[in-house]
């Protein structure tokens, strides 16, 4: 009876342990944003103010709208290449456009061409069954090649600066609406990615397609779906950052996409697919904005934040195979074996 | 009954027979097929196409990426996709090999060598033994080394002839030596990869250990090869190759940079996989793996021939780097393994 | 049988063709409510393609399909379930970064306003699933690999419950469960006989189905060879049909064995958490059973003593002398080899051809002056596929294209072709033929004839005492005593496993 009591001890301790691991794995990248934080606010001179706060959170608007597709691909366990040249494409139809059609059609149309590029890209991958490293890298290239054809390589701009203006005013006290905008579009995308019902359908044809075939779900619907939204989204980032200052360049994207990577990462999103969210990705694209920002206030120039963030990224892709290593070995562990050992070793 | 059951089964694999036969005479041929076609519609195009120097213009234009590709197929042979930290190995390399070049042209080398080695040494360690996602991490590692490389050399380039000396010359001539008179060192040294690489592939020990690990990593296991030292090997076979690469870069650009080495990745991994390897690993050869190198090579010249612009030029190249991937995944679903 | 009884399910004359073969011929089958109805056959019979024509997974079956005297087309997983077929899989189908409310709840998740997922909903309905399979007190927000493998089994089977089924298809659902848990499954799956659910059950394992079936369908060749009341039919009786020929049972009894030299002993060997304190010998010519239940730690104890895993105190003796083993490749350099338990995730690469499946443990041999070359091992090669019988006999044929009884026997020939001295297989017949099963012990015993030391881990009882010499019985982590060939039955090796040996009075021997 006692050892049953014992062992029954033990394996709780093991899957509270299991559990704790889990939750921390989860809320890491609130802690790293916490730690980034308090220590920019400690040593940069000039971080901690409303001003460079706004400077923060402009700095993540387009990178955070861009992570909201891409997590949404990697949660299918997929990935997208393409969301760097899809980017650029939002921005240069929507400054192309802008003379002929005016802004909103012209945003409309920008849309529309991201989600298209996504909608190839989901139908490759989905039904030609072409791996999606593969097929995002070959409409990066085509994307990239359009855009150079179409703008000769040279960036484009608009003379009307009214609704960059607006799009950049500090509204209720500080927040311009360009932040106030993506804040809006990625939380609603969390919202329906995470709590609903179709939202749902993502993570389990991430997390095993089979079963989510035997569920009845359309797994290859919704891998175009996800794409699609990568696209979109991607599109959608660029347009208003182009929108914001009435201009594009055809290399906008190429940073953007190191950063976006990066950030979905760090927010806890696997390769694997079927675990992250969006709002976790957001969280990691402020971290990283934060970091630059604060080693800018520092005085420290763009190598040194390439470098931090890089650092960063390492970090937390070597932590998590390092635990996944260490899991590994103990998994299957006996806990009344273990008490039995720690029992040994008190004697 | 007997009879009618050994029938039934027969039956079966007479037609499973069948299949493979096509479909790997495809398979095998494939990427040739390309070349070959490639060869008339530039013989067809252009009277200048044919002629011996546009010849040694093709293999002299793809000779570094030939060397690259025969590198990093050993990671794609192994199951482990790509190496993402390609470019900045390249680039790496190249400026410690700058950066030395006052001690001398041997010591130059060497150290550039060492440093992609050892770049290609993490990789292995990180994705053999710990099991990291191999593009998740050698993207990190890419971040990393750039930033590292622009932080340490403040963002800026650095130069032989004013780093170098006496070793200068003989540094920046690497790129511009001809062996027997007119043949380009580059060109001999892709063409040595080449061939050892199928050499090591196909026929050590080695090379077959690869191809089981490509295959499954757990069997390879649970067969006592000991995956963490070959996944570690390929990883660095892949980063000299690359670093060799990378040398021979910043001697013909004359300049040792940040940004050297950008685009190899992603042309690597066109090449390997347009030469019939699948990113499942285990599959293809590194004579493939030329074919693709030949493929982009006479692509791009054969376009600038007909007049298109570099930029449509990679909108071509995307193009038909989809649809032979997709028509290699094709025919291998018909064999009826689904590791497109 | 009576015209007027509405059939749970009654398919007639369905056929389903597969390029060049056909994997179903025009078969009839009925299932009454509340019964338990077996299908059993030899690998590629057919009855997992019947079964997954129930569960909608072909499109193109021709045939008709009635559900209690209804009409269906059964042409998608969605159509299936909709006509109440719930489909327990043989390998787990659960997404395993998930939760198990996720899981349990696939593609039916209760919403708020149609739209939100609600979340109390889903607590109550998991939980409610969860305590038909004694799961009750799980988290029904904890992740799948947060739980342990028989866990997510009965998870697997609470799932396909929780869709309300009024049949019931279970393709090997115990081959990973333990003895108790059967217990407890053949517990629920009376419960569910009595709420008048059609249960249909696959099984290899004959002595399970006398204690689940009602009836018994047997398949061959694609085709059904008929349909009996349990007690018509004996094990023997069910062999014959499935092979087509009659059974040879009177297997030859070697009398009077004798062993040779010490070729494998192990002293106090421990792995932290794994096994503890495990020592044994095992002689020239010997076959040692380990028997014990699922998870009892055995296939980790081969794990260790082959180097897969390091150990943390212990010593093994190969031949006397003391020999430290840290990797798989030092085992096979001294000799010896291990049959992994799992032959599609450990065993066999099966995009690659026979022969390189078969030389894999080799290349070392096979390489001179740094070059491999493969035709070297061919002769071996041939002589192992010969011997094992592997059917088609040509060594370039991919090892994903052979059934799964054929991969079996290349899975052990790899291992015969390394001319082991000690040979520990795990699961040697697991989920193959019977025809396959004859052939594998025929070559264990020649392999223990020809003076070396054999090693059975096994849960197939009949497999253990028909091979064993000697059967060291494992119990949670730790050997709990050893039975010799004369107590050796399977209820004796059964009661020890369970714990009880005592009940065996003086035919255990503590070890």
């Amino acid at each position: 009876m006692l050892d049953r009591l014992e062992s029954l001890e033990g394996m709780m301790h093991n899957m509270d342990k299991k559990k704790l691991l889990n939750k921390l794995d989860y809320y890491r990248i609130y802690i790293i944003f916490a730690i980034v934080f308090i220590l920019m606010s400690l040593f940069a001179p000039n971080f901690l103010n409303v001003f460079n706060i706004v400077n923060i959170l402009k700095g993540m608007s387009l990178n955070a709208m861009v992570a909201v597709g891409f997590t949404v691909v990697m949660i299918c366990g997929q990935l997208d290449l393409s969301i760097g040249s899809n980017l650029t494409l939002g921005a240069m139809v929507v400054i192309a456009l802008q003379p002929i059609l005016g802004w909103w059609p012209s945003l409309a149309v920008a849309m529309i061409a991201g989600s298209f590029v996504g909608a190839v890209n989901g139908f490759l991958v989905a039904k030609a069954k072409i791996h999606s490293f593969i097929v995002t890298l070959g409409t990066m290239t085509i994307v990239q090649g359009l855009i150079f054809l179409l703008s000769k390589g040279s960036a484009l701009s608009v003379n009307d600066f009214t609704l960059a203006d607006w799009l950049e005013m500090p509204k209720f006290g500080f927040l311009p609406p360009r932040v106030i905008i993506t804040v809006s579009i990625v939380l609603m995308f969390f919202v329906l990615i995470k709590f609903t019902k179709f939202g749902k359908g993502f993570y389990l044809v991430g997390g095993n397609k089979e079963t989510a075939w035997l569920a009845g779900l359309n797994t290859d619907l919704y891998l175009i779906l996800a794409f699609i939204l990568s696209g979109l989204t991607a599109a959608l980032g660029g347009a208003l950052l182009a929108m914001s200052i009435s201009s594009a360049v055809p290399t906008l994207g190429t940073s953007s996409q190191m950063v976006v990577i990066a950030a979905v990462i760090i927010g806890g999103t696997s390769m694997a697919g079927g675990t992250g969210d969006i709002f976790r990705s957001m969280i990691a694209v402020i971290m990283l904005v934060t970091l630059f920002n604060g080693l800018m206030c520092c005085g420290a120039g763009y190598e040194v934040q390439i470098f931090a963030s890089g650092l960063v990224l390492a970090a937390v892709v070597l932590g998590e195979s390092y635990a996944l290593y260490q899991q590994d070995k103990v998994k299957g562990q006996r806990p009344n074996l273990m008490a039995e050992l720690k029992k040994g070793a008190l004697q | 009954m007997e009879t009618s059951m050994q029938a039934n089964k027969e039956k079966i694999d007479v037609r499973k027979r069948e299949v493979g036969k096509i479909s790997s005479i495809i398979n095998k041929l494939g990427v040739y097929v390309l070349v070959i076609a490639l060869m008339i519609l530039g013989t067809i195009i252009s009277p200048k196409f044919l002629t011996a120097s546009n010849f040694m213009n093709i293999i002299q234009a793809v000779s570094l990426l030939g060397m690259v590709a025969a590198g990093v197929s050993f990671i794609t042979y192994s199951g482990n996709f790509v190496d993402m930290s390609i470019p900045c190995i390249m680039a790496f390399s190249g400026m410690i090999a700058v950066d030395t070049l006052r001690y001398g042209i041997v010591v130059s080398i060497v150290c550039g060598l060492l440093t992609g080695s050892a770049i290609g040494l993490i990789n292995g360690i990180v994705v053999g033994k710990l099991k990291a996602n191999p593009i998740i991490w050698t993207l990190s590692v890419a971040f990393v080394g750039n930033g590292f490389m622009r932080w340490f050399y403040s963002g800026k380039q650095i130069y032989p002839d004013v780093k170098g000396g006496a070793a200068a010359d003989v540094f920046i001539n690497l790129s511009r030596t001809d062996v027997f008179g007119r043949i380009p060192l580059i060109v001999i040294v892709m063409i040595t990869f080449m061939v050892l690489g199928q050499f090591v592939m196909t026929k050590t020990k080695f090379g077959k250990q690869v191809k089981l690990i490509g295959s499954s990593y757990e069997v390879a296991k649970m067969t006592g090869i000991n995956v963490n030292k070959v996944v570690c090997g390929a990883f660095i076979l892949s980063a000299l190759a690359t670093s060799i690469a990378g040398i021979f870069l910043t001697s013909l650009a004359k300049t040792g940079a940040f940004y050297n080495g950008e685009g190899y990745d992603f042309n690597a991994v066109t090449a390997i996989v347009i030469g019939g390897m699948t990113l499942n690993g285990g599959r293809g050869d590194v004579v493939g793996v030329l074919g693709g190198v030949l493929v982009i090579g006479l692509l791009s010249n054969v376009m600038t021939l007909i007049g298109i612009n570099t930029f449509s030029q990679s909108i071509v190249k995307g193009i038909i780097f989809i649809a032979v991937v997709g028509i290699n995944a094709r025919s291998l679903r018909k064999l009826g393994r689904d590791d497109a | 049988m009576d015209g007027k009884e509405i059939l749970s399910l009654d398919m007639r004359g369905v056929s389903k063709q597969f390029p060049g073969t056909l994997a179903v011929d025009s078969v009839d089958f009925q299932v009454r409510p509340g019964e338990v109805h077996a299908l059993l056959g030899e690998n590629g019979a057919g009855k997992s393609t019947l079964m997954k024509m129930i569960a909608g997974s072909f499109s193109d079956y021709t045939g008709d399909i009635y559900i209690m005297g209804e009409k269906v087309e059964l042409n998608s997983p969605a159509a299936a379930k909709a006509k109440g077929v719930g489909m327990v899989y043989q390998e787990l189908s659960l997404a395993m970064p998930l939760t198990i409310a996720e899981n349990v709840l696939a593609g039916r998740i209760p919403t708020k306003g149609k739209i939100f997922a609600d979340k109390k909903a889903m607590k109550d309905q998991t939980i409610e699933c969860l305590k038909r399979v004694g799961l009750g007190h799980l988290d029904p927000f904890a992740c799948i690999k947060e739980i342990s493998q028989q866990e997510a089994q009965l998870v697997e089977i609470a799932k396909t419950l929780g869709n309300n089924p009024s049949i019931l298809v279970m393709d090997e659902p115990t081959s990973s469960l333990s003895r108790e848990e059967v217990k407890l499954l053949f517990g629920i799956i009376d419960n569910l006989k009595k709420q008048g659910l059609a249960i249909i059950y696959i099984s290899h394992h004959l002595p399970e189905l006398f204690e689940v079936a009602d009836r018994i369908t047997i398949m061959r060749d694609g085709k059904k060879i008929g349909t009996y009341n349990i007690d018509e039919v004996t094990t023997k009786s069910l062999v014959e049909m499935m092979v087509g020929r009659p059974v040879d049972d009177t297997a030859v009894e070697v009398q009077n064995k004798v062993f040779g030299e010490e070729k494998l002993r192990v002293e106090h060997l421990t792995r932290h958490g794994f096994f503890h304190d495990i020592s044994f010998n095992v002689r020239a010519n010997e076959v040692l059973g380990i028997g014990g239940l699922s998870g009892a730690g055995r296939s980790e104890l081969a794990r260790g003593i082959v180097g897969a895993d390091a150990i943390n105190s212990g010593k093994i003796y190969i031949k006397g002398k003391e020999t430290k083993i840290r990797s798989m490749s030092e085992a096979l350099a001294n000799g010896i080899a291990y049959l992994t338990e799992n032959r599609k995730t450990q065993g066999l690469a099966l995009r690659i051809s026979i022969g390189e499946n078969i030389l894999s443990p080799l290349l070392k041999k096979h390489t001179k002056n740094g070059i491999y070359s493969a035709k070297r091992g061919e002769s071996d090669v041939l002589a192992v596929m010969k011997e094992l019988q592997v059917y088609p006999p040509d060594p370039t044929v991919t090892v994903g294209n052979l059934s799964g009884g054929n991969q079996q026997k290349v899975l052990l020939g790899k291992w015969v072709a390394t001319k082991p001295q000690v040979l520990i297989l795990d699961e040697p017949t697991r989920g193959v033929d019977v025809g396959a099963k004859m052939v594998i012990h025929d070559t264990i015993r020649r392999l223990a004839g020809e003076g070396n030391a054999v090693i059975v881990i096994s849960s197939d009882l009949p497999e253990l005492v028909a091979l064993s010499d000697r059967v060291k019985i494992m119990k949670e982590g730790k050997f709990i005593g050893e039975l010799i060939k004369g107590d050796l039955s399977e209820e004796s090796v059964l009661l020890a496993a369970n714990g009880e040996g005592d009940k065996l009075s003086g035919n255990i021997y503590a070890s």
